[in-house]
């Protein structure tokens, strides 16, 4: 019975990895695919994907303009990644379902402080590596106001949540006139940075947003035991060898740095932190073994579909700009979290 | 494998919950720990298990201090039943089961051995629990989860075994089964096995030692026989008992408080 589970479990993991893969393979052709000018799938596909294997297929017009929309596609899926790892961190470590780093302040106390550093050294601020550095200061400083005054409250989860929100609305809030402001320093309409959008990733700047989530997915995924027995409570994780407050502190850590990634190239994207780690414990469970790799596919996929979504709208819709990547996020994510929710009630 | 504990002394902030606790227990010997509510049972078995650090006093399992066991060691060694686990976040008893192996494991280790697997199927299958493998710990009854969690103690495989209040929520069948099957697999395993109980009945019949605590004290050590007589317990638990004799058994027979306090 328990081998044969375990089998299963490994076949419903293999069969997710397959099939969330392949879909992402199928998005990204398409994001490529997708634009001003409209390109076959097809050829974008031999011209990113079989070019490298076969020199002898030349560099046409489709694959420049494909590369030329790469650094947005990239930008979607790796952001999104790196979001919805930060959601099934957050959630374990607050043993939370309904946590993510929007609910628990740390998206906006990032965003405010990559606001304040664009107001006061704005010459700064043009270096990615920068912004990510503040970024990452405003989400952790944001956890451990989070954390604090959860602890002031008693320190129960729903403190916890509580003491988030109060957080996340007062940093908001800030951060929406501190945004105010820099509208006149760097000339783009706020929103943009607000909600977020995929559109102003440089493709220099793609590697701050790609080797930190990987690295951080592997540091993620090397902790799964201790990650595990903290699932079942504190005096668990104690019993089985591990330290909470250790595993605790390691895992906001991760998680405020993989929202300040996100926060400093696409700004607040929501949702995709909350829903992706519930889809992917449907589909392969609670082990983080197996769920890590699983939600950060599910992140990526919704949110380069959301990503194809703000392109179309844009196209078809032709009004003044984009819409924001988070409303569209919203909009694809939760329909899905409503699925499963009913799903699982009805169990 | 032998526990020794001395002169123990434990403080939650400025109450005292343990004074001077100082006994011994050898494999293969049932202690069970009986005392009323606040007596200090659970902490006993948390300060062994080192959840809680005692203020004064040393524990050795076989002649090494406990303080001194890395954590990982003594993930290898004890298991503590805790009643109360956290499930807000939804996993299955398999899962559960699963994270009881990790003391065993290399950390950064990926793979789930065969020998492992064999273990939760072996422990689960004798618990009557295989059918529940795959349901959510959400989900389950109050005594199917607390057949998870003796389950889970013993597919840690450790050489001292403490449970709390192993009896609650289980149905008159499987308080018997489940203390008669701990019984055989401490004394086959020769593992150290404390039990902390409140219903004397099945004290009398599984210890071979019991241990009555009252306000942090230990006020009498020994056999069924011995221990559970009228002026102890009804000094103990303030309330008027009889002791009937059955099979040769004691049964505690509570008749009526001794002063109604606050509760009138």
């Amino acid at each position: 019975m328990a081998t044969h589970l375990y089998k299963l479990k490994i076949k419903s993991f293999l069969a997710s990895l397959l099939l969330l893969t392949t879909l992402l393979l199928f998005l990204f052709t398409l994001s490529l695919s997708i634009g001003p000018a409209m390109l076959d799938p097809r050829e974008v596909f031999k011209a990113i994907f079989l070019k490298p294997f076969n020199p002898s297929v030349e560099r046409g017009e489709v694959h420049v303009i494909a590369m030329l929309r790469l650094s947005r596609a990239l930008a979607a899926i790796f952001c999104g990644a790196s979001l919805a790892l930060a959601g099934l961190v957050m959630q374990t470590i607050t043993r939370n379902p309904l946590a993510d780093p929007y609910i628990f302040g740390l998206s906006s106390t990032a965003l405010t402080a990559v606001a304040l550093g664009v107001i006061l050294a704005p010459n700064l601020m043009v270096h990615k590596v920068y912004v990510v550095l503040v970024s990452f200061l405003g989400a952790m400083t944001g956890y451990i106001l989070t954390l604090l005054l959860s602890k002031l409250g008693g320190g129960s989860s729903l403190a916890m949540v509580l003491a988030g929100i109060a957080i996340a609305s007062l940093f908001s809030g800030v951060s929406h006139i501190l945004l105010y402001i820099v509208q006149q320093v760097v000339k783009t309409p706020y929103v943009y940075m607000l909600m977020g959008s995929a559109a102003t990733v440089l493709q220099r700047d793609l590697q701050f947003l790609a080797f930190p989530t990987m690295l951080l997915a592997v540091l993620t995924l090397a902790f799964f035991k201790p990650l595990n027995a903290y699932l079942y409570g504190d005096e668990y994780a104690k019993q089985l060898g591990f330290s909470p407050t250790l595993v605790r502190d390691l895992a906001a850590f991760v998680a405020a740095l993989l929202t300040a990634i996100t926060i400093s190239f696409v700004g607040i994207v929501g949702f995709v932190g909350l829903a992706a780690p519930h889809i992917a414990r449907f589909l392969v469970g609670s082990d983080h073994k197996f769920s890590t790799p699983i939600t950060m596919l599910v992140g990526a996929l919704i949110t380069l579909l959301a990503d194809i979504v703000v392109k179309l709208v844009s196209m078809f819709a032709g009004a003044v700009g984009e819409l924001p990547l988070g409303v569209v996020t919203a909009v694809i994510g939760a329909p899905f979290l409503a699925y499963l929710m009913i799903k699982k009630v009805r169990e | 494998m032998r526990i020794i504990v001395e002169g123990l002394e434990v403080w939650y902030n400025s109450t005292q919950a343990l004074r001077n606790v100082t006994f011994e227990v050898r494999e293969g010997e049932m202690t069970y720990v009986i005392g009323p509510n606040g007596a200090g049972k659970s902490t006993l078995l948390k300060t062994i298990a080192s959840i809680v650090k005692p203020k004064v006093g040393a524990i050795y399992i076989d002649g090494k201090l406990l303080s001194r066991l890395s954590p990982r060691e003594l993930g290898k060694i004890v298991a503590y039943v805790d009643p109360q686990i956290s499930k807000t976040i939804p996993s299955t008893v398999f899962e559960f089961l699963l994270t009881a192996r990790y003391p065993h494991q290399n950390t950064l280790g990926f793979s789930m051995s065969h020998q492992d697997l064999e273990v939760v199927e072996n422990v689960s299958k004798q618990l009557n629990i295989d059918h529940l493998l795959s349901r959510r710990l959400d989900q389950l009854s109050s005594g199917e989860l607390q057949r998870v969690l003796i389950a889970r103690a013993l597919v840690q495989r450790p050489r001292v075994l403490l449970l709390d209040e192993p009896s609650a929520f289980l149905d008159l069948r499987y308080r018997l089964e489940i203390l008669d099957y701990i019984k055989m697999v401490a004394e086959s395993n020769r593992i150290v096995c404390i039990v902390a109980i409140h219903d004397l009945y099945l004290a009398s019949l599984y210890a071979d030692k019991v241990m009555v605590i009252n306000n942090g004290e230990i006020v009498a050590v020994g056999t069924p026989e011995e221990v559970l007589k009228e002026d102890i317990l009804e000094r103990v638990y303030r309330v008027k008992i009889s002791l009937l004799s059955i099979n040769g058994k004691r049964v505690v027979i509570p008749l009526e408080p001794i002063e109604r306090i606050g509760l009138r």
